[in-house]
């Protein structure tokens, strides 16, 4: 775990749209963070078994494999994995969905850029907290 | 509740609109067959209708035959009242698409009981159609807003990463501004139509009807 903290703060963003993508690249690069993405969960998948990631934003309506399946074998393979939902169409049955799958919180679009980093932040200060902690 | 009754005899269709009103019914009087076919026909008609079938021009069992031809939008619970009691009749009656069939002389009582039959199979109907319509709009609601958000996203986050971006005395602040007013106008309406939970139109153009988002939408939304 703690090859998190020596890689730096890298986020992995899952999204089918390309614009989407550009603009988490952009904004969560400005701020500091290093940023991956990727257009399918199948591609996410991929890259999480070269790569190490603990902070995410999942679409939840993705080609193929859905985010909250995503989610589910993210949280199952790296409990301390920390994901967010971000959905075009937000209910409350999918929220609950959404927590149950493991989601940390749930965004619906349009997300405003201020509640994603804030998220991001206290994600990452809650994984240096359980770091420190000695918990991971 | 209306109801329509259509009596030719007229003690019986006085002393029918009578015991009605009294039963808190609101009673739309026809004389005969097509005056009732015609009355049921309008706007707003009655959603349950007593009708006699021995009638002038069309008999209760043609109304019904030609009502059932009908594709409607409102269901209609039809009951036949008439002095022919025997098997026959009454196969014949149902089969001309009477939901019920009450012979006469009838008592008060049953008649009140089998309207109230009535009344409960049209409020189920009347809710299962709207349930349907309900998960029409929340298919078209989701389909609608996923695909609108998309887009949103990108336009809101680009737009707010200009604003970061721009100094307090740029000429542009004031029209991004502007475009971010819009922005978010547009967010809480796609989240207005995500929180429908009922089915609710307004008049709109013509005869045409459109959702109204604001009473259909969950009141922490509106």
């Amino acid at each position: 775990m703690n090859e998190i903290m020596m890689d730096g703060k890298k986020i992995l963003v899952v999204d089918d749209e390309k614009q989407i993508l550009d603009m988490y690249s952009g904004f969560f690069s400005m701020k500091g963070y290093g940023v991956q993405t990727a257009k399918s969960a199948e591609e996410a998948l991929e890259i999480l078994e070269k790569e190490q990631y603990w902070v995410m934003f999942l679409d939840l309506n993705l080609p193929g494999m859905s985010g909250v399946d995503l989610c589910r074998q993210i949280c199952r393979d790296r409990p301390m994995a920390i994901c967010h939902a971000v959905t075009g169409y937000g209910s409350l049955y999918e929220l609950h969905d959404c927590r149950k799958a493991g989601f940390e919180d749930l965004f619906i679009k349009p997300a405003g850029l201020r509640d994603l980093l804030e998220a991001a932040e206290h994600a990452f200060k809650k994984l240096e907290r359980w770091r420190k902690g000695g918990t991971m | 509740m209306k109801i329509l009754i259509a009596e030719d005899d007229l003690t019986s269709r006085t002393m029918l609109q009578a015991i009605l009103g009294k039963w808190g019914y609101e009673v739309i009087v026809t004389c005969d067959g097509a005056e009732a076919y015609a009355a049921l026909q309008q706007e707003d008609t009655p959603q349950l209708a007593l009708l006699d079938w021995e009638m002038p021009v069309l008999d209760g069992a043609a109304v019904c035959r030609k009502l059932r031809t009908q594709k409607r939008n409102d269901p209609l619970y039809l009951i036949l009242l008439t002095s022919r009691g025997n098997r026959e009749d009454i196969v014949l009656g149902l089969e001309a698409g009477a939901d019920d069939y009450i012979t006469k002389p009838y008592d008060n009582h049953e008649l009140r009981a089998r309207i109230s039959v009535g009344s409960r199979v049209i409020k189920l109907q009347d809710e299962l159609r709207e349930r349907d319509k309900l998960q029409g709009v929340l298919e078209m609601a989701g389909a609608v807003c996923h695909e609108l958000n998309q887009p949103l996203q990108s336009v809101s986050a680009f737009s707010e990463l200009l604003l970061m971006n721009l100094g307090d005395n740029d000429p542009n602040l004031e029209m991004l501004k502007n475009i971010r007013g819009g922005i978010e106008r547009l967010g809480k309406l796609t989240r207005k139509i995500m929180n429908i939970t009922r089915y609710q139109s307004k008049p709109y153009l013509g005869k045409s009807k459109i959702i109204d988002i604001e009473a259909a939408s969950r009141p922490e939304e509106r």
